[in-house]
């Protein structure tokens, strides 16, 4: 169980998959944000970022998704989120409508798929 | 036959060995002690070397005539050139002639001395140092000469001895105040720590540490290292922080001590140590523990039998190139005491280490549930008379059950918020609450209190506290509050936060005061949500 939280990009062609662990809340907040803002490409498509080894993520944590959101979008690039179903972490982003700027999905898969489709 | 000369010059030496020795200072009391025997003596030089902790080395400390030789920090072996010697033969040597004879110390030569005489000095059959004189012309030192250098070396040796011990004694005690850490305040958890230095006041290398992790779990470890003095010491202080830095940077037990393995390597060849470093999480008791070569942690139940944890067989800290050690998970129920402890605890002079381990254990079965009342009940059980020859360290932990309500302050600080949602998250799963419960209202609390802590106090210090209480029919209401100048929340991700507690709660309701503002949330428990 602690095992260390480090977050990890692997890259996919031209799509990063940044995968999350642990907790993504006020504490990590400010490192998470330069990672997940320094894992695009130029030449990418668009970035996922898999939440399913996630145990936790307050507002602040969700105030990055969505400044990554703007920042994508600014860019005209895709972003798409993997989301265990039915825990914490779905039934925040629920609340706070993370739908309205990124793709939710179930599995890595799913999500690349959806950056990738023309 | 002795000449009256050298009854007269051996009153004189006396006299200044027992009036001065009693009071100065020690480096003032090794300069008188030389003044007088370069005047007694009529020689040119004169030098005290003092044998550092390893044994193996020569310092000089004070020297008339050679001065030099303590601004340079010359460093002697023993058993090379001519005060090394000395100090290895534990005999006088004396040499006519230093052009011809094997000198390891080039000052002597360059200061142009043609004879030496040096002798030892003796404390309880041990060599502390050597006390030199030379002569800038040749000169054969005879055996009065011999045996005045002797008692004048037999007697500052005592008094150096006992200045040492005192100063070690005032290092030991500044030690254990200052290395010795403050034990953090984590809610519901209750610690004490002991250390005792070993006897005749040499330093050890003994130590033990607690300290809050930034994900509210609390770190804890103790550790040995092997030697005495002040060396071992400061190997130890080096090493409690190495250990400390590792762990804030969230490294799990089995990889902070291969770390710190390394570490010690890199310190000092050579030089081992044993510890056990563990994670405890208050919330749900959960223990992660890894150790190299250290005693086992003793566990013990609320109102069950003592155990030793039986870890597999592990090497110490800095044995072996590239180290592995493994970690183990342990489940802790409320109450359970954890009891890590130094060699110098149990190890008593000839009797088997079965003995001082069955007197811990006897003494944390029968002893009281109040840790500082059990912290003196161990020290006077198995130290009766301080510690032996190694110094003694313990640390002692139990998570406390949690009872029907919590109050509880936190600085209002962000580190502070992982510690309160561990605490919530406990006292919840005790009142009955789902998971689903516990996720939902530790994120809504956590999300109070960070709007308590980045608005309510500024830039100044304040406080947050938490309460939390079930009323009838499951519904539970915690209260978060700060005593603050309340503000409405400003920004998205606080507007977000507002959200995530309406939505995550039945109710939420904000008071403002004059003291300060109250967040109140409540939630009925226990239901799987359909």
């Amino acid at each position: 169980m602690i095992e260390s939280p480090e977050p990890r990009v692997d890259y996919h062609d031209s799509v990063g998959v940044v995968t999350l662990r642990g907790e993504v809340d006020i504490v990590q907040a400010g490192e998470l944000r330069d990672m997940l803002l320094g894992a695009v490409r130029n030449e990418d498509l668009g970035l996922v970022v898999d939440l399913t080894g996630a145990s936790y993520i307050d507002s602040v944590g969700v105030s990055v998704l969505f400044e990554l959101a703007e920042k994508l979008a600014e860019r005209q690039l895709r972003f798409a989120l993997v989301l265990p179903e039915g825990g914490l972490i779905e039934r925040v982003l629920t609340i706070v409508n993370v739908g309205a700027v990124a793709g939710v999905h179930r599995s890595v898969d799913d999500a690349l798929a959806s950056v990738n489709a023309t | 036959m002795k000449s009256r000369i050298a009854a007269d010059r051996l009153r004189d030496l006396e006299s200044i060995t027992d009036a001065a020795l009693a009071y100065l200072p020690l480096e003032d009391l090794l300069e008188e002690l030389l003044d007088r025997v370069v005047g007694i003596l009529a020689v040119d030089t004169s030098a005290i070397l003092l044998l550092e902790d390893d044994d193996a080395t020569l310092i000089p400390r004070a020297a008339k005539g050679l001065e030099e030789e303590v601004v340079r920090g010359v460093r002697i072996p023993i058993g090379r050139g001519f005060a090394g010697r000395v100090a290895a033969t534990r005999k006088p040597v004396r040499i006519l002639d230093v052009a011809e004879a094997d000198i390891y110390n080039p000052i002597l030569r360059e200061k142009g001395l043609q004879s030496l005489l040096g002798v030892p000095l003796v404390v309880q059959g041990a060599v502390v140092g050597v006390l030199h004189v030379g002569t800038l012309t040749r000169r054969a030192f005879d055996d009065d000469d011999e045996e005045l250098l002797q008692r004048a070396a037999d007697r500052a040796a005592l008094a150096i001895f006992s200045r040492l011990s005192e100063r070690e004694r005032g290092l030991a005690d500044a030690l254990q105040r200052s290395l010795m850490p403050r034990l953090p305040h984590l809610p519901a958890l209750s610690l004490a720590g002991r250390y005792l230095p070993a006897a005749a006041a040499r330093l050890g290398g003994g130590w033990y540490d607690a300290f809050a992790l930034p994900d509210g779990r609390l770190g804890m470890a103790i550790g040995d290292v092997v030697g005495r003095g002040f060396h071992a010491a400061a190997i130890m202080g080096q090493l409690r922080s190495g250990l400390r830095a590792y762990a804030l940077d969230g490294m799990p037990p089995h990889q902070v001590l291969e770390r710190l393995s390394r570490l010690l390597r890199q310190l000092e060849p050579g030089r081992t140590a044993t510890s056990v470093y563990l994670v405890l999480d208050p919330h749900g008791g959960a223990l992660t523990v890894a150790s190299a070569g250290h005693p086992p942690p003793l566990i013990h139940p609320a109102g069950g039998e003592p155990y030793f944890l039986e870890l597999p067989g592990s090497v110490p800290l800095g044995a072996a190139r590239h180290a592995r050690y493994e970690q183990h998970d342990v489940e802790l129920d409320p109450g359970t005491a954890l009891v890590l402890y130094t060699d110098g605890l149990v190890e008593r002079p000839e009797e088997p280490l079965e003995d001082g381990l069955d007197r811990l254990v006897k003494t944390v079965r029968d002893g009281e549930e109040d840790l500082e009342h059990l912290g003196d009940a161990l020290v006077d059980a198995l130290l009766p008379g301080g510690a032996g020859n190694d110094d003694a360290a313990l640390l002692l932990a139990r998570a406390l059950p949690l009872g029907e309500e919590i109050v509880a302050e936190f600085p209002a600080e962000i580190e502070s918020i992982p510690v309160m949602r561990r605490l919530l998250g406990r006292w919840l799963d005790e009142a009955g609450a789902t998971r689903r419960d516990v996720d939902d209202l530790t994120l809504a609390s956590a999300e109070a209190a960070a709007n308590s802590i980045e608005h309510a106090y500024g830039l100044a210090p304040g406080v947050v506290e938490l309460r939390a209480s079930a009323e009838g029919g499951g519904r539970v209401t915690v209260a978060i509050r700060d005593f603050g100048n309340w503000r409405p929340p400003r920004g998205t991700h606080r507007g977000r936060g507002l959200m995530l507690m309406e939505g995550l709660t039945d109710a939420v309701e904000v008071v403002h005061s004059d003291t300060g503002t109250t967040v109140e949330l409540s939630r009925r428990i226990g239901a799987e949500a359909a």
